[in-house]
């Protein structure tokens, strides 16, 4: 047990280790499309050491504990998250409803450190991303149900990655082609990208849950933030790229996925929160039922 | 429900210059809003009357930040009525050529700065390149980058340095290549038409009623009311240009005219680069040095066609050293002062700073 909990927390290191990295890296890339330099890549390790490094003001205990509750979700979660074939801290825990319900932990928390701040715009923020949440979990939650069904009922991340290698199987990307574009614009909900990324939305509700934030706490949700977006993106790998035999194809998996959608976020305008949910509820929702219909019904997957 | 009191600036990133907009807001909704100026109240028109005619030259660009030249030709001309100035023909080209690149510059970062509200910061990073290349020419003709004090009472300061309409020309042309492109990025990308068609109206009642001028009202009464065109000085008259309008505004349509307009530009350029006569750019206007100049009694108002609508300076001259008054007509103090006031609440806090932006607010030219 002592082993699974050091290699689970290996994994979430790893995976901060990683999203930072792997952040520094497409911050250069976007820059050289918005024709600018950008910083070092390894900027987002200097930023968070040095929040860590500095004093913090503290809201009151709500403020502090959430912000505690937050990163103790997202590490608890990510220590459940496979990497590889191999590499799994916890095996036969890896179910996909843990992973959704420890997220929720995570997200709540810093809902509630947020509120405790008692600035308005860190509110509206919080309302903001609950509501975005509601938005995209819908359809994805679809296509991860039509997932489960296809693999014969299990919820078990790595057995949904194993399934996908099994010869005459698709990756799931492939096998439910509109599935995996509403996976794909779920995706970018989850990670807060153009055009869902309303709940950070600088110039209307100054960054919004972020609004209030400095020094070691700011410092904490930024590394909740990293190892957040590991979970978001292997999840996508795992679900519907065929997870990783080794560790090279998970990092080129993990890479072509993030700076792909951070290409795309970075020519797109941010919708109102009302067109978040218009959005969702319209095509990825639609999109969603009728991949269903076709894959468990007419049985037809590619 | 109960009312949120939110405020936009001054130390906002949606905010556009030294100015707080206070919202009361229910839900998503705005109930109320004020603008807040003074943030950068330097006294200006005051400071005018402690300032010799020419030394104004230095001070009065500071009244918009981002659009400069305008106070220097509204200024300049204004002196020219009252002293009886003859520019000479050179230097109203020579003027032409900086005003309408200047406009090229704002509405650049105009265009640019929809991406600071809608969240494409491409869209505002490509545009600020581009109006950084500007930048380089006039510091090239002018040695500054922002403040240029170039056009002066009599002409321009000086002549264009040897090939810079080479210059000129290499930055219309390719900036004309990639006018597609910039469209496409912005006013046709389909998430940012989600956030400025049919949102964020100027109905050609609230026109008249708060005495919009410039884009604002081009795009709301279908008539091409642009001084360059109804009382056209420097010699506007002498070259050929379309004025872009709508009988429909909402925010996309002000935007869409922006971008004609630096189409419109473009041209204007390349007809005063190709007309331009040869001969001296600057007039005598008194005697002796030109801190010590006096400029007859009287009064003036002289106007010119900023980005934002119509710019003007009112001078009273005692036929001393210094201005008597000086009175400026800032061409967002409609929509920035009362606009925001009257018609922002309605709107929702996600359209605030689109709303800033769109109706073309300078808030600098409020606090004056």
């Amino acid at each position: 047990m002592v082993v699974n909990i050091l290699v689970g927390l290996g994994v979430a290191l790893f995976g901060f280790v990683l999203q930072t990295a792997m952040g520094g890296i497409n911050r250069k890339i976007v820059a050289r499309v918005q024709k600018r330099i950008g910083p070092k890549w390894y900027q987002e390790f200097i930023d968070i050491f040095k929040l860590f490094s500095k004093r913090s003001v503290s809201h009151g205990w709500i403020f502090d504990f959430g912000v505690i509750m937050a990163l103790g979700g997202i590490i608890a979660t990510a220590m459940f998250m496979p990497v590889t074939a191999n590499i799994i801290a916890f095996e036969g825990y890896d179910n996909f409803f843990i992973f959704v319900y420890l997220l929720a932990v995570g997200m709540l928390g810093m809902a509630m450190s947020a509120s405790g701040s008692g600035n308005p715009l860190a509110s509206i923020g919080v309302m903001r991303a609950l509501t975005t949440m509601l938005a995209y979990e819908v359809p994805f939650m679809i296509v991860v149900m039509t997932i489960i069904k296809l693999t014969g009922g299990t919820s078990s991340v790595s057995e949904i990655a194993a399934f996908q290698q099994i010869a005459g199987n698709n990756w799931f990307i492939i096998a439910l082609p509109l599935g995996g574009i509403v996976a794909i614009i779920s995706l970018m909900g989850m990670l807060g990208k153009k055009p869902f990324e309303t709940y950070i939305a600088p110039a209307e509700i100054a960054s919004g849950p972020m609004v209030e934030y400095g020094g070691k706490q700011l410092g904490m949700l930024f590394v909740m933030h990293e190892i957040t977006v590991f979970i978001e993106v292997s999840l996508f790998i795992h679900l519907f790229l065929g997870g990783a035999a080794t560790l090279g194809v998970y990092l080129l998996k993990y890479f072509l996925v993030y700076t792909a959608l951070n290409l795309i976020s970075s020519v797109y305008a941010r919708f109102k929160i009302d067109q978040v949910v218009v959005f969702f509820y319209k095509w990825p929702l639609f999109m969603a039922v009728t991949q269903a219909i076709i894959a468990i019904y007419l049985g037809w997957v590619i | 429900m109960r009312q949120m009191k939110l405020f936009l600036g001054p130390q906002h990133p949606g905010m556009h210059g030294n100015a707080s907009v206070h919202i009361y807001a229910e839900g998503d909704i705005i109930k109320r809003s004020y603008l807040l100026p003074g943030m950068l109240h330097r006294g200006f028109e005051k400071g005018m009357e402690r300032h010799t005619w020419m030394n104004n030259i230095g001070l009065i660009p500071r009244v918009c930040v981002v659009e400069p030249d305008i106070n220097e030709m509204a200024f300049a001309m204004g002196v020219e009525m009252l002293a009886n100035i003859e520019v000479p023909e050179r230097a109203h080209y020579l003027r032409m050529v900086i005003l309408e690149l200047a406009r090229i510059s704002i509405h650049l970062m105009s265009y640019g700065g929809l991406g600071g509200p809608t969240g494409l910061y491409t869209l505002m990073y490509h545009a600020h390149a581009d109006r950084n290349r500007i930048l380089n020419i006039f510091e090239k003709i002018t040695g500054h980058r922002v403040y240029h004090m170039y056009i002066v009472p009599g002409g321009v300061r000086k002549d264009f340095p040897v090939g810079i309409e080479n210059d000129i020309h290499e930055f219309l042309n390719d900036l004309e290549s990639r006018y597609t492109e910039y469209r496409d990025l912005g006013i046709e990308n389909p998430t940012v038409l989600a956030r400025i068609k049919d949102n964020i109206m100027l109905p050609e009642s609230v026109v008249w009623e708060l005495g919009v001028t410039g884009v604002g009202m081009r795009s709301a009464v279908n008539k091409p009311y642009d001084l360059r065109k109804v009382k056209p000085y420097a010699r506007y008259s002498e070259v050929e240009f379309d004025v872009p309008v709508y009988d429909y505004s909402d925010a996309r349509n002000r935007v869409d005219i922006k971008l004609n307009e630096l189409v419109q530009s473009i041209g204007i350029i390349r007809q005063c680069l190709e007309k331009m006569p040869t001969g001296p750019v600057r007039a005598k206007v008194g005697n002796g040095q030109s801190m010590r100049w006096t400029v007859p009694k009287g009064q003036v108002y002289s106007c010119v066609e900023s980005s934002r609508g119509e710019f003007g300076y009112y001078i009273v001259s005692d036929g001393g050293t210094h201005p008597y008054r000086v009175g400026v007509r800032g061409a967002s103090y409609p929509q920035g002062l009362l606009g925001i006031e009257k018609y922002m609440p309605g709107t929702r806090i996600d359209d605030a700073p689109l709303w800033i932006d769109t109706m073309g607010v300078c808030s600098p030219e409020i606090d004056r």
